[in-house]
């Protein structure tokens, strides 16, 4: 439509999980667990048996749902599908890559400082000066 | 001293003529500025979150590790989750608006255990909840009470008129039951502390999410300036 002003709405949504059992558990503690009718859940718990494939396919549906929000990943799962995460740029669902118990965080690898790091490089600061 | 004094009045000079023609050029560079400390700002506040979540996280996987090993690891189990139709008690509302808004509101607000409580009451922005616990951390006056959290005063302060201040925090307590009975009837204390890391953990993700938002929002403004400047 021609002229549409954006308008704020507020709408309710859930928090996904791509994590390991401990975090899943924890954040389920919380209440953040979510089942609907057809038993699809809004978490996926990660072990050695998952799947790269299994991950990347829950990250596209997580993803692509409207009622989730945000996408808490482990950043070591994160690195895992690291190229889908870094091409990933919605602002909704916000992805948030977190710690987990046997691999701290590293500021590095997160994809959303990787897009601004850009900022701190020599080029960038070079180009602006010229 | 008199070529001090030509470079301090070349200087003026110069300012000068940069404030006539450039009241423009002035304001131009004044909110580039403000762009860059924008950004920076909520870089730096990114960092810290994150770090507290590390924190808060570590606890919380603490804790839990110590309910297993009193409770028995096939007690707490992934096994035992439950599989049957129900909602998140713990949800996000999100303000859907035009990112490319200069507007300041949070995206995110968590809503916690608003299952069976009304919504206007018990959801808070993740800015307000953050707040309140960092001014409780340097106080350092805040003790931990056994079967009620610091969350259960928020929704007191949060719940103004409505429904009775003790009728929500019955249930949210009720929902927090719920929420544990999963792992059985009685469970260890350990497991309740597990419960009240993880909640604050969600409200630093919240603030997290805001956070992140902003800076790529501040990001956005920057990058489109330094694009304007190259030739």
């Amino acid at each position: 439509m021609a002229g549409r002003t954006p308008i704020a709405s507020k709408s309710s949504a859930l928090i996904a999980m791509i994590a390991d059992e401990d975090t899943v558990t924890g954040f389920l503690l919380a209440g953040v667990g979510n089942v609907d009718l057809r038993r699809k859940t809004n978490y996926l718990i990660v072990d050695s048996k998952t799947t790269v494939k299994a991950i990347e396919d829950t990250f596209k549906e997580f993803t692509s749902r409207e009622d989730i929000a945000i996408v808490l990943i482990s950043q070591y799962i994160a690195n895992m599908i690291r190229f889908l995460v870094d091409s990933y740029n919605k602002p909704v669902p916000a992805i948030l890559e977190i710690p987990s118990k046997d691999h701290p965080y590293d500021p590095a690898h997160d994809s959303v400082l990787s897009r601004v790091k850009y900022l701190f490089s020599a080029e960038s600061v070079a180009s602006g000066r010229r | 001293m008199g070529e001090g004094e030509a470079t301090g009045s070349i200087e003026i000079a110069g300012q000068n003529q940069h404030k006539d023609e450039g009241g423009e050029v002035g304001f131009e560079a004044k909110d580039q500025n403000l762009n860059i400390l924008e950004f920076l700002d909520s870089l730096d506040s990114y960092l810290i979150l994150m770090d507290s979540l590390s924190s808060t996280l570590r606890q919380g996987w603490f804790e839990l590790a110590g309910a297993r090993h009193s409770m028995g690891a096939s007690r707490i189990n992934s096994a035992l989750l439950d599989l049957k139709n129900h909602s998140a008690a713990t949800h996000l509302h999100a303000n859907h608006h035009d990112f490319e808004s200069s507007a300041r509101e949070p995206l995110f607000r968590l809503c916690k255990w608003a299952s069976s409580v009304d919504t206007r009451e018990c959801c808070s922005s993740g800015d307000e909840i953050g707040k309140e616990k960092l001014q409780e951390k340097f106080d350092g006056t805040q003790l931990r009470r056994r079967g009620t959290a610091p969350s259960s005063e928020l929704q007191e302060k949060v719940s103004k008129d409505g429904v009775s201040q003790p009728v929500v925090n019955n249930m949210v307590q009720k929902e927090r039951a719920k929420s544990l009975s999963v792992f059985g009837t009685l469970v260890s204390p350990k497991l309740r502390a597990a419960q009240f890391s993880f909640e604050t953990a969600l409200e630093t993700l919240v603030q997290i999410a805001n956070m992140r938002s902003s800076m790529l929002s501040a990001f956005d403004e920057v990058k489109k300036e330094l694009d304007v400047m190259k030739p």
